[in-house]
């Protein structure tokens, strides 16, 4: 077995690192992917292309606690195709140039310092390409049960 | 493409639930019927908002397009609601 493989089956066996941790550093130490592609990329001139991801999911498991609702769990789970993103953020260009000063100011005088009229359409679009890469974990703490994960796939 | 077909499922314990597929297509004909004045309408509201008319029926057609998939399931307690959009 792989030694680096082998030391990361280690640390899952010992708690140091959940299974999607340790699925990530497998999946990264495999050749064509991470720090390893360079090297076993080099002599290969042939590279399969990342598949783009289609959809972007959000899942949520709240508990009674943070709903307020008895009678346990509350799940949520949404599936939005990547593509009605592009085109949602399409719409942030819709918005007159007159209200780009007045959403300025709104924004600055509670602590955000954003200029609408400086995002361009390919930023919010490279913004999206690179959430192919997003994954975002989150767990209770303290007796609470709930779980958001946000991931695209 | 345009969403053609959209299920709709709500369950609840304290009445029988329903499942439903909904014709999304038998909306867009009357829309189509309509869409002299749908126009219309949207070409003042551009120029009133000083928006590119053009560009505003690109984008909403657009996310009308980017539509199918959409996958929405809220589950609480013994009540359910399912959206899908194909």
């Amino acid at each position: 077995m792989n030694e680096s493989r082998k030391q990361i089956l280690e640390m899952l066996a010992a708690g140091k690192i959940n299974a999607d941790e340790a699925e990530r550093l497998i999946v990264a130490l495999e050749p064509g992917n991470g720090s390893g592609a360079a090297t076993a990329n080099a002599g290969n001139g042939s590279k399969e292309p990342k598949a783009r991801a289609k959809y972007l999911r959000v899942q949520v498991e709240a508990d009674e606690s943070t709903t307020g609702l008895k009678g346990g769990m509350t799940t949520v789970n949404v599936r939005v195709p990547m593509q009605l993103l592009r085109a949602g953020v399409r719409l942030a260009s819709l918005i007159p140039q007159q209200a780009h000063d007045n959403l300025d100011h709104a924004l600055s005088s509670h602590g955000v310092p954003l200029t609408l009229s400086q995002i361009k359409p390919e930023n919010l679009e490279e913004l999206i390409d690179h959430l192919d890469d997003l994954k975002v974990d989150v767990d209770g703490k303290d007796g609470n049960t709930t779980k958001v994960r946000v991931f695209c796939e | 493409m345009i969403p053609t077909l959209a299920l709709v499922q709500v369950q609840n314990p304290h009445w029988r639930g329903f499942r439903c597929w909904v014709p999304l297509i038998m909306l867009w004909l009357p829309l189509l019927l309509l869409s002299p004045l749908i126009l219309l309408v949207l070409l003042m509201a551009c120029m009133v908002g000083r928006v590119n008319p053009l560009r505003a029926i690109t984008t909403f057609w657009g996310i009308l397009w980017s539509l199918p998939g959409t996958h929405v399931h809220v589950r609480s307690q013994e009540n359910q609601v399912l959206v899908r959009i194909l």
